[in-house]
């Protein structure tokens, strides 16, 4: 055993993920909440391809036969999660800039302003 | 068959926005009611042959990416695409009903469908998704200072919510190989150690839980459905019937576990905090819109109540109460919205004189307002009698006469606005269009209510016998909570101080993030506490 062999894509996608949900917690600048996030989807993104990883695995296409198929599926929704993920970033930074530009705020405010009357 | 249901509509709102004008406006109700007839034929086929499958590519059933409708699932769909003509009409003439809101809206319905038909837990974290992106958009759609800064709000903790469930899901995948609900469901039962599925529990109720909006993950609800500029008709299709799918997937995603977890206590007790806390809260606003909002909260905290009571006459309870807050909570936001207009203010204090001077507005609100609190006759009493049924602990059927009482007291508060001085003199002019749909849901909710029985035989095959002596007993129960309710809200509420103070409480978006991390780890601890 070597002694890094812990450090698997597993741990690593584990970890990024609370990282993320840390920075998503105490940070309260808006650019820094959607970068947090896409570091928390970047840690699910490599838990799901090292799933069931299998040391010398050869990708399921053509005929080849003599080691095993890695498992498609859990590649196939990576694709998929990220086209979303990058979907969702873009749609984030378009409502912060529009929000930023039009009312120059940058970070979560304390309070709503508790509005009972007018339009 | 089941297919069409998911993408009929998105298609067709594309169509409507490259249309535009009036011939988009009768493509969408001529669509829409084709649509009902649709979700109606699909509806009787389940309860004549049973669920129905449909599997995408024609792979084995558990392999694929499949579509499955039983009674619950084909219930909603069947309800939604009802409520969405009574939406459909009232925007009619609506400033805001154009080309860009035809596809929104249209493409949330098809979006709704998706999650409520997905067998594929993968389908459903797309949907769910997507449904996020459409929502902050349509709540943002007047482009109002408070209303961006809410729909940020939603968008990103929804979206964060949602990267929950999809870890979730890949840890059931690394010990499944599975991705099919009904597929993991039976996995299960030939599960060693429940441990295994602690975690992954774990995070996924995080996510249903945050769609509910429960305790203490409900801080994103009032800001997205009671933001001041969104238009009523997407209040009400968000607090209807939106909400909703969050109470499916708990239902779904629960009977998936259940073999291995049941967690029926713990959820029970959340459902009751978070109504108490629902109407706590709601007591505290004045803002007519915040106080149905927050009202949403309460109710759904009910419906968990009753989802979690482990007896099968609460279950239907519940769902049947699913309805009838899709029925009343729909015409309330919607005649809100006829009132802020007409009014100019949101303020519930300074409305006065309904009555006078919107009266078919008030006979409408009138008849959500005894449908909620749950009068004799209306639906609200039925479902809650149900609800009462499924126990017989004492301190249960306390606890839900406390929510009642609660329900009451924030609607004694929101009913002030019926009586007193019209402001102005004569009537005011609604549209007819506005007006007519409003009317219909209030009236809807009488109806449900007397036919209640046959409803709920109709719709779940569960039969109900409303006892009369103690159906009787009950509505006396409630006139007293009336009485309790006026003099409550004279004696406290008017007077704000407390109440207030506690109303105007709310997390900060770092704040309702810790509060997800937090609810995931009570939710680890305790299950490995039970297990």
């Amino acid at each position: 055993m070597k002694p890094l062999d812990f450090i698997t894509g597993e741990i690593v996608g584990i970890l990024l993920f609370f990282i993320g949900l840390y920075g998503l917690m105490t940070k309260k600048t808006i650019v820094k909440t959607i970068m947090s996030m896409s570091i928390m989807e970047s840690g699910i993104f490599l838990f799901y391809i090292t799933i069931n990883f299998t040391e010398g695995a050869v990708p399921p296409i053509g005929q080849a036969q003599e080691a095993a198929f890695v498992d498609p599926v859990p590649s196939a929704l990576m694709i998929t999660a990220i086209v979303i993920g990058i979907g969702v970033t873009a749609i984030g930074l378009t409502m912060f800039m529009h929000y930023k530009q039009k009312h120059g705020i940058t970070h979560w405010s304390r309070n709503r302003n508790q509005t009972g009357s007018g339009h | 068959m089941l297919g069409l249901l998911v993408l009929t509509p998105i298609i067709v709102g594309a169509i409507a926005y490259l249309l535009r004008g009036n011939a988009a406006k009768a493509l969408l109700y001529i669509f829409q009611v084709a649509y009902v007839g649709l979700a109606f034929y699909v509806f009787l086929n389940v309860k004549q042959n049973g669920p129905i499958i449909w599997n995408a590519g024609g792979y084995t059933d558990g392999l694929a990416l499949s579509l499955y409708a039983d009674s619950i699932s084909i219930f909603m769909v069947l309800m939604t695409a009802v409520f969405y003509i009574a939406f459909l009409v009232y925007a009619t003439r609506e400033p805001y009903f154009k080309h860009r809101f035809y596809f929104m809206f249209m493409a949330l319905q098809g979006l709704m469908m998706g999650l409520f038909l997905s067998s594929d837990l993968f389908n459903i974290f797309v949907f769910l998704e997507v449904s996020t992106v459409v929502v902050s958009i349509l709540i943002m759609f007047n482009k109002e200072k408070q209303a961006i800064y809410d729909g940020m709000i939603y968008f990103f903790v929804n979206v964060i919510g949602t990267a929950f469930l999809l870890f979730g899901i890949g840890m059931l995948y690394r010990t499944f190989g599975l991705l099919d609900i009904r597929a993991l469901r039976e996995a299960m039962t030939g599960l060693e150690s429940p441990r295994a599925v602690v975690l992954p529990y774990g995070m996924m109720m995080v996510t249903v839980s945050l769609k509910t909006a429960v305790t203490p993950l409900f801080s994103w609800l009032p800001k997205a459905h009671g933001t001041p500029s969104a238009p009523p008709v997407v209040s009400a299709v968000l607090s209807g019937l939106y909400i909703k799918s969050g109470v499916y997937m708990f239902i779904r995603f629960n009977d998936m576990f259940s073999p291995v977890i049941d967690m029926h206590v713990f959820f029970f007790w959340i459902g009751f905090f978070t109504s108490l806390i629902g109407f706590i809260m709601a007591l505290g606003q004045k803002d007519i819109k915040l106080i149905l909002a927050y009202h949403t909260v309460s109710q759904v905290g009910l419906i968990m109540m009753g989802i979690n009571m482990a007896s099968e006459i609460a279950f239907w309870g519940a769902v049947y109460h699913i309805f009838n807050h899709a029925i009343f909570k729909s015409t309330l936001f919607l005649t809100a919205g006829l009132i802020y207009e007409e009014y100019g203010t949101r303020n519930v204090y300074k409305i006065r004189g309904l009555f006078k001077r919107m009266p078919w507005v008030a006979v409408a609100t009138v008849f959500a307002i005894l449908g909620i609190t749950g009068a004799p006759f209306f639906n609200g009493s039925i479902s809650k009698y149900m609800i009462a049924h499924g126990t017989y602990d004492y301190t249960v059927t306390l606890l839900l006469n406390i929510i009642n009482l609660g329900t009451v007291m924030s609607f004694v508060k929101y009913s002030t606005m019926l009586f007193g001085k019209n402001p102005e003199e004569g009537t005011a002019k609604t549209d007819v269009y506005a007006l007519t749909a409003s009317v219909i849901m209030g009236v809807a909710s009488f109806m449900t209510g007397i036919f209640g029985e046959a409803l709920t035989q109709f719709f779940f095959n569960y039969e109900v016998h409303v006892n009369v002596d103690e159906y009787i007993q009950k509505g006396m129960v409630y006139f007293l909570m009336i009485i309790a309710g006026v003099a409550f809200y004279h004696g406290i509420v008017k007077h704000g101080g407390l109440i207030t103070r506690i109303g105007h409480l709310e997390l900060t978006f770092n704040g309702i993030i810790t509060s997800m991390a937090g609810y995931f780890i009570v939710m680890v601890v305790y299950l490995s506490l039970i297990l």
